[in-house]
C-alpha cells in the first residue's frame, strides 16, 4: 500500500517540482519503446553511456532509479522481503533488491504488480553494465540473469584513484583503456542491434550533454549565496536528468531553467528560508529516498543544506583539448575529470581528494555543520565516512553529524532517533556559531 | 633458511597458533615484510623483489574494538579485523602493505590503514588497480599496473626486478602450488588422509612463511600425512565455498558434526593456488593473465557470451568437477556478511548446485566464533538431511 502521510520533501525551486513528471516520462518513454518494438535496456548510473545507447536508439531504465522511486512511494517492501526470501542478504543494495524483488514479482504474477510506481518497468531486451564505483555495478545484472536471459554486457569504467595514487602518471594509461572499452561496448551494440554507430550524431550529444553538465555546475555555484536559493532536498531531485537521461535535449533545457531560476532568486535575494540562520553541507552518502521529508525537519531550526560534496555530482568545467575530437575520448576525459576531481588541492591540502572536495566547500558555502547519511546497503558510499570525518576535524573544526538509514529500506530507518540526533546536532551547530563558528586548524 | 626445529604437522601448528612469529624473526634478520590483502596480490614480484610476502588475515576470535572509530560497521567483518588487529599494533612487523582492488571493502581498508592511524604505519604502501573485466584490453591494463607496482618496489628496495628474478620466484610459487595440490590429491581418497581442520591450518601457516619455507614444510607434511596411520574416519564428504576461512573454528564444527570438509573454493584454499603462472620471457604478462583471469574470485567479472545457463557454467562449472573429483555429497556456502560479491552470487550458485544434484546450505555469517556457534543446529540438520 502507498502511504498516505506525507513524507517526500517539500521542494522550494520551481524547476525542481517539475522532476516527477520528468522521471515518470522517462519510464513512460521507456514503456513506449517497448510497445513499439524498439530496444529497451536496463542501466545504471555511472557507465557514462547515456549518448552512446542514445545515439544507438536505445532506451533506458536506470534499475537504481527505480529503486529510488519505488522507496519514495513506500511500496519497496514487499520487492525487499521477495529478494530476501531468494537468498538475496538483506545488507546487499536497496536499489537492487528492490528491482530484483521487482523481477520477481512481475514474473510470478505474469503482470506488473497493481501498486508498481509509474506503472513498472519495461522487461529489458538487453542488460548493460560496468564497474564504476560500487561492486553492485558489475554483479546485479549477473545475479538478475536468473530472471531475464538477455544479452548481458558489462565493461571497466574507471574508479576514483586511491588517495596516493601518482595520477600523472596513470592517467594516459587509464584514458586509453577508457576509450577501448566505450569502443568495445559500441560493438556489442552494432553486432546485437545490426546498425551502426552514427559518429556525427554521437559527437553532437557528448557536446550538448556537456553543455547540460556546465549549466548544472554554473547554476550551483549560485547557492553560494546568502541566502542560498537551492536546498539539497531539491538537489537529490535535480541530479536526475543528468545521472540518468544526460543525453536529452529536456535535460539541457532542465538544467538551463534550473540556472535562470536560481539567478533570479540570486538577484532578488530569495533563500529557501525567509531568515537562513545556519548553512549546512550534505558532505556524504546517498539520500533517504524513502523519507526525503526529513530533510526539511532541518530547515525548521532555520538550518538549510546549502550544498552537497556527494558523488552524483555536480562537477567542474573541465576543458577539451584543442583537436579532440573523437566523442569517445570527450567522454573518457569528462570521466577522468569527474573522478579526480580536486585532486591537486588534495596534494596541497589533506592528501584526500573526496576529503577535499568536503573541506573547499565547507569554505567556498561558508557552512556551520556537516551531515552524512551512512546507508546501511551502500558500502561505496557509506564507507569512510567516519575517516573523512576524522580527517576534515584536523583541518577545520566543525560540527558534523551521522545520520544512519538507507536509501530504500525503509526497516533501517528510525524516525524518532533521527530527530533526536538533529535536535542534539542542530543544538551543536547554534552553539558553535555563537563561539564564531568553524575554525581551521594550523597543522 | 629457517632456525625451526619442528617439522611437517607439528611446524604447522606453532605457525598457526603464532602466525607472525616467522615475519617477526625474519625481519629481525634483516628481511623486510609485505603484508598483502587478498588472492589477487602477485606474490612473485614480491619475493623476487627479495622481500617476504605475509598474509594479513583476521581473528575471529577476537572482539572488533578499535577498527569502528575509523571503518563503519556495515563493512566486511573479515576486513574491519584486519584494521582492528593493526590499530592494536599486531601487524607492527609489516614493512609494507599490497592492497590489489577487490572490492568496495578492501578500496576503503586502503584509503584508512595507509593514512597513518595504525600505531606504526608501514614505510610503503601500494595499491594495484586491477580491472573488473577480463577482455585482452584488460589484461594489457593490469600488465601496466603490475609494471607500476614491480617499479614501486624497486624504487622501495633501491633494487631492480629482472625478469630472471620473476621467473625464479614464478617457478618457486608454482612448486607451492603443485605441492598444495598434491596435498589435496590426498583427501580424494575416503576417508581422506587429512581432515579439513588439518588443511584449514596448513593454509594459514603457508602464506605466513616465505614460499621457500612454504615449500619445504608441505613437502614434509606430504611425507608425514601419506604414512600416517591415524588417518580421519569416513564421514560424510563436503566441499566449502566462500570468502576468507582463515580459522578452523567453522571447519571444526562442521567435521565435529559428522562431515569430512574434503576440497574448498574460499580465500585461502583452491582459490588461492589452483592455477599456476606460465614461466616465459613477459613474466608481468604471465602474472596478469594468471591473477585476473584465473583467479576464481566473483570481483572478476566474466562477459555473457550466451545464455544464463551457459553463463552459470562458465563462471562456476568448476566447482561440479570439484565435487565430482572429490566425490562430494553436499556443499556449503560459507558468505561473510557485508561481502556483496559473494551475497550476490550465491542463490545463483546455491540453485546451479542444487540444480547438479548436489545438497547446499547457505549460510551468511559474520566472521565471529561468537555467530560461529549459531550455526551449528543448522550443519548438524544439513548433514542428517543429506544423510
Amino acid at each position: 500500500m502507498v502511504e498516505k502521510s506525507k513524507t517526500t520533501a517539500v521542494h522550494s525551486s520551481e524547476t525542481v517540482r517539475k522532476i516527477r513528471y520528468f522521471s515518470k516520462n522517462m519510464h513512460d518513454k521507456a514503456h513506449k519503446a517497448k510497445a513499439e518494438g524498439r530496444p529497451v535496456s536496463y542501466c545504471m548510473g555511472g557507465c557514462a553511456y547515456h549518448e552512446i545507447l542514445e545515439a544507438m536508439g536505445v532506451t533506458s531504465v536506470y534499475t537504481e532509479h527505480y529503486g529510488g522511486v519505488c522507496a519514495a512511494y513506500r511500496v519497496s517492501e514487499p520487492y525487499l522481503i521477495r529478494a530476501e526470501s531468494e537468498g538475496y542478504a538483506n545488507n546487499l543494495c536497496g536499489y537492487c533488491r528492490n528491482t530484483i524483488g521487482f523481477d520477481i514479482v512481475r514474473q510470478e504474477l505474469g503482470h506488473m504488480p497493481e501498486d508498481a510506481p509509474d506503472g513498472g518497468i519495461p522487461a529489458p531486451d538487453m542488460m548493460l553494465s560496468c564497474s564504476a564505483g560500487c561492486d553492485h555495478r558489475y554483479k546485479w545484472y549477473q545475479a538478475t540473469g536468473r530472471y531475464w536471459d538477455v544479452p548481458t554486457f558489462s565493461y571497466d569504467v574507471m574508479q576514483i584513484p586511491p588517495f596516493d595514487t601518482d595520477i600523472k602518471a596513470t592517467k594516459a594509461h587509464v584514458m586509453k583503456y577508457q576509450v577501448e572499452q566505450f569502443q568495445r561496448l559500441i560493438d556489442f551494440l552494432e553486432k546485437l542491434l545490426d546498425k551502426k554507430m552514427d559518429w556525427d550524431r554521437l559527437s553532437f550529444l557528448v557536446n550538448r550533454a556537456n553543455e547540460s553538465l556546465w549549466s548544472w555546475w554554473s547554476a550551483y555555484l549560485l547557492r553560494k549565496h546568502h541566502p542560498s536559493p537551492m536546498p539539497s532536498e531539491d538537489h537529490f531531485s535535480a541530479i536526475v536528468p543528468a545521472v540518468f537521461d544526460l543525453a536529452s535535449r529536456d535535460t539541457l533545457s532542465f538544467y538551463r531553467e534550473l540556472y535562470g531560476e536560481l539567478q533570479f532568486k540570486v538577484d532578488h535575494n530569495k533563500g529557501v528560508l525567509d531568515e537562513e540562520k545556519y548553512r549546512l553541507l550534505w558532505a556524504g552518502g546517498l539520500p533517504p529516498w524513502h523519507t526525503m521529508g526529513i530533510i526539511n525537519y532541518f530547515e525548521t531550526f532555520g538550518a538549510v543544506f546549502v550544498m552537497e560534496a556527494s558523488d552524483y555530482g555536480p562537477w567542474p568545467f573541465f576543458d577539451i583539448p584543442k583537436g579532440m575530437t573523437n566523442p569517445l575520448e570527450i567522454l573518457a576525459l569528462r570521466t577522468w575529470n569527474q573522478r579526480v576531481e580536486y585532486w591537486d588541492d588534495a596534494k596541497k591540502g589533506c592528501g584526500h581528494s573526496r576529503v577535499q572536495r568536503i573541506l573547499n566547500r565547507i569554505e567556498e558555502y561558508d557552512i556551520d555543520g556537516c551531515m552524512m547519511h551512512m546507508t546501511r546497503s551502500c558500502r561505496y558510499q557509506s564507507l569512510g565516512q567516519i575517516h573523512f570525518n576524522n580527517l576534515i576535524q584536523k583541518h577545520v573544526k566543525i560540527p558534523l553529524m551521522f545520520m544512519e538509514s538507507d536509501i530504500v529500506d525503509l526497516r533501517d530507518y528510525n524516525e524518532a532517533d533521527t530527530k533526536r540526533r538533529v535536535d542534539a546536532f542542530m543544538e551543536t551547530v547554534d552553539s558553535f556559531k555563537r563561539k564564531g563558528g568553524r575554525k581551521a586548524v594550523r597543522n | 633458511m629457517s632456525t625451526k626445529k619442528s617439522k611437517g604437522l607439528a611446524r604447522v601448528q606453532e605457525l598457526y597458533e603464532n602466525r607472525g612469529s616467522r615475519a617477526k624473526e625474519l625481519r629481525a634478520q634483516g628481511k623486510k615484510i609485505i603484508g598483502y590483502l587478498c588472492c589477487l596480490a602477485p606474490l612473485e614480484i614480491m619475493t623476487a623483489a627479495n622481500l617476504v610476502p605475509i598474509r594479513i588475515l583476521g581473528s575471529v576470535k577476537e572482539p572488533i574494538t578499535r577498527a569502528d572509530a575509523h571503518l563503519e560497521t556495515i563493512a566486511c567483518p573479515y576486513v574491519r579485523s584486519c584494521l582492528d588487529i593493526a590499530l592494536k599494533g599486531r601487524y607492527d612487523y609489516i614493512d609494507g602493505l599490497v592492497v590489489p582492488h577487490t572490492c568496495d571493502n578492501t578500496y576503503a581498508l586502503y584509503a584508512i590503514w595507509a593514512s597513518g592511524i595504525v600505531p606504526i604505519t608501514p614505510s610503503y604502501h601500494h595499491y594495484i588497480d586491477g580491472p573488473h573485466m577480463t577482455f585482452p584490453t584488460s589484461i594489457e591494463y593490469f600488465d601496466v599496473e603490475l609494471g607500476r607496482f614491480k617499479k614501486s618496489l624497486e624504487e622501495f628496495t633501491g633494487k631492480r626486478i629482472t625478469n630472471q628474478s620473476l621467473n625464479k620466484a614464478i617457478k618457486l610459487y608454482n612448486q607451492n602450488r603443485a605441492l598444495l595440490r598434491e596435498l589435496y590429491g590426498l583427501r580424494r581418497q575416503d576417508p581422506p588422509l587429512l581432515t579439513g581442520i588439518e588443511m584449514t591450518k596448513i593454509l594459514v601457516a603457508c602464506r605466513v612463511i616465505p614460499v621457500e619455507e612454504s615449500n619445504e614444510l608441505i613437502g614434509e607434511v606430504i611425507k608425514e600425512v601419506k604414512n600416517r596411520r591415524d588417518v580421519p574416519t569416513k564421514k560424510t564428504r563436503l566441499l566449502v565455498y566462500g570468502g576468507e576461512i582463515d580459522d578452523i573454528a567453522l571447519i571444526e564444527l562442521i567435521e565435529e558434526s559428522g562431515a569430512n570438509v574434503v576440497v574448498d573454493d574460499h580465500c585461502l584454499g583452491v582459490r588461492s593456488f589452483w592455477h599456476d603462472v606460465q614461466v616465459n620471457t613477459n613474466p608481468i604478462h604471465s602474472l596478469s593473465v594468471r591473477y585476473l583471469e584465473n583467479v576464481a574470485c566473483p570481483r572478476t567479472y566474466k562477459q555473457r557470451e550466451q545464455g544464463y545457463k551457459r553463463d552459470m557454467d562458465n563462471r562456476f562449472g568448476y566447482l561440479l568437477e570439484f565435487a565430482k573429483e572429490y566425490d562430494v555429497k553436499g556443499v556449503i556456502l560459507y558468505i561473510i556478511r557485508y561481502c556483496d560479491t559473494f551475497e550476490l552470487d550465491a542463490p545463483g550458485v546455491r540453485e546451479y548446485l542444487q540444480k547438479a544434484g548436489y545438497p547446499v546450505l547457505h549460510i551468511e555469517d559474520d566472521y565471529s566464533v561468537t555467530t560461529i556457534g549459531q550455526l551449528k543446529t543448522r550443519v548438524q540438520a544439513f548433514l542428517e538431511m543429506i544423510g
